[in-house]
């Protein structure tokens, strides 16, 4: 079933991601999706994260095409102005990819490229827009296309950012742009993620909570400091300490594993998306333990 | 300013609008320009603080008044803007002249020599749109429909001394009962209305006008 009839067939849906090389070396990125074969509803591949540079996403998405996998085409507006936007959207097409994450990126300044020109022609609810448009047959300009295509577009939220209201605004915004789905950014309060869920099912859009794998106390005290938007309860940090060293990152899968039996028993959202950001050969593992293997 | 060691003598233009107020290319400067160039077995053949040195005929206007001293210059060093140097450029289009400064932006002087850059002249203002507050500028990503992930309690995620422009925005927005605008979404921008070189004739306008 593809990505888009799961989400509209009402199943708990399940995303992972997966992040290029720098380099040429795809051994080990080629090995984690193997392993997500048959388990997950897609994968996003990302767009040169946190503004470093690396494999186009367009690329990779390709070879997950290729090994039967669904892909997910996460397409920043850092990089490319709109007319290398639309030309890859309409690549990527032809291709035979489906679903695109519209999203603004990281400004290079976070990257390894820090002297380069930031391009934001265009932002994330305008690159919505324009997927739109090309799903209607027609360019940003409103010239007509030989061929339209057919993209299943989903935007990303952030919960818990601080103040929120602003935030609600854009993720509207982003609706009335044309977003069918959202991945959250990472959420680890059941609660208060539930509050955000009473706005959101206001709308006909399906939401995907995010999930970071926690692998030590002293990760999630980092992104308590540094990750805007991202807060982990301190009876999270708590559990990871008093598990020791040596079990933090099976302390870390059994967190994320409660949260997804508890979102997915309460119906709390559509979804979920696995970001184990260097450790995506857990994500088996994780999945068995919340029952959806 | 390595270019300057082929050339024995120099005449220096300063400018008494923006590069005085930053105390970059007033009387000071080009008295302790003069100083340095001398310092160094070179000539000084003499100084101009012109009104406004982009104003080109102007400031032709007045370099009068010093044609000997320049024309016994190898070489003109403009302490004012890029603007103003080039206008030293056309002036004299058979000397080589050289900026000593590098032009950062239009900027906004909250206190003495203190700037802050507000508007980078975008060509299209959306001021009345986004609460008086310029998104262009102010957010290092320019966006135009609300804050990025990055916003951090009011901070930006390109430097925690910038303060997340779209905060700013929403704030002002609420505080003046505009939040409905704040819902809006903006078109992308016309960056043609920014072309460059841009130029322009007000003097022409106002005739169509009338
Ligand atoms: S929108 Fe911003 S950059 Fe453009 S003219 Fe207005 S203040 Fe200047
Ligand atoms: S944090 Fe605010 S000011 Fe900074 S890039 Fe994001 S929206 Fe712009």
């Amino acid at each position: 079933m593809s990505f888009r009839n799961a989400l509209e067939s009402g199943k708990f849906v399940v995303t992972a991601e997966v992040g290029p090389p720098k380099g040429t070396d795809i051994k080990k990125i080629l090995h984690e999706a193997e392993m997500l074969k048959n388990k997950v509803d897609a994968l996003n591949v990302t767009d040169n994260q946190s503004a470093v540079m690396r494999i186009s996403s367009m690329s990779f998405c390709k070879l997950l095409l290729d090994m039967g996998h669904e892909p997910i085409l996460q397409m920043t507006c850092r990089d490319r102005n709109r007319i290398g936007l639309q030309s890859d959207l309409l690549g990527a097409a032809i291709l035979g990819i489906k679903n695109v994450l519209c999203m603004t990126g990281d400004h290079p300044n976070a990257g390894d490229h820090k002297e380069a020109k930031p391009v934001y022609d265009i932002e994330s609810v305008q690159l919505l827009q324009v997927v739109d448009g090309l799903n209607s047959g027609r360019d940003m300009m409103g010239n007509d296309l030989m061929g339209s295509t057919d993209f299943y577009q989903g935007a990303v939220v952030t919960p818990e950012a601080n103040p929120l209201e602003p935030q609600m605004m854009k993720f509207e915004k982003k609706i009335n742009a044309g977003a069918h789905f959202f991945q959250t950014q990472a959420i680890y309060d059941i609660d208060k993620f539930r509050d955000f869920m009473t706005s959101a099912r206001k709308f006909p859009v399906k939401i995907l909570a995010g999930l970071v794998l926690l692998k030590s106390a002293g990760m999630a005290n980092f992104m308590n400091k540094f990750v805007p938007g991202i807060s982990v309860p301190q009876v999270l940090i708590d559990e990871l300490k008093a598990a020791g060293k040596e079990k933090a990152m099976e302390t870390g899968i059994e967190i994320m594993a409660r949260h997804i039996r508890q979102l997915k028993d309460e119906s709390v959202c559509d979804g979920i998306h696995i970001m184990a950001i260097g450790a995506e050969d857990k994500v088996p593992a994780i999945m068995e333990r919340a029952g959806l293997l | 300013m390595e270019k300057l060691k082929n050339y024995r003598s120099f005449f220096l233009i300063g400018c008494s609008e923006c590069a005085s107020l930053c105390g970059t290319g007033g009387d000071p400067e080009l008295a302790s320009m003069k100083e340095a160039i001398e310092a160094e077995g070179k000539t000084v053949t003499g100084t101009l603080l012109p009104k406004t040195g982009c104003q080109t005929l102007g400031t032709k206007i007045e370099l009068k008044k010093d044609k000997e001293a320049c024309a016994a210059a190898d070489a003109i060093i403009v302490m004012s803007c890029g603007a103003g140097t080039q206008s030293a450029v056309e002036i004299f289009p058979d000397k080589p002249v050289f900026p000593s400064n590098d032009s950062l932006f239009l900027g906004n002087m909250t206190r003495f020599q203190i700037f802050d850059e507000r508007c980078s002249l975008c060509g299209e203002c959306i001021l009345d749109q986004t609460g008086g507050i310029c998104p262009v500028t102010g957010c290092p990503k320019g966006l135009l429909n609300g804050p990025c992930g990055g916003t951090d309690n009011g901070k930006c995620e390109v430097s925690p001394d910038i303060e997340c422009a779209w905060v700013r925005i929403y704030e002002r927005m609420k505080k003046t009962d505009q939040l409905e605008d704040f819902k809006k979404t903006l078109e992308p921008k016309d960056w043609s209305a920014s072309r460059k070189p841009a130029t322009l004739n007000t003097r022409q306008k106002k005739e169509e006008k009338k």
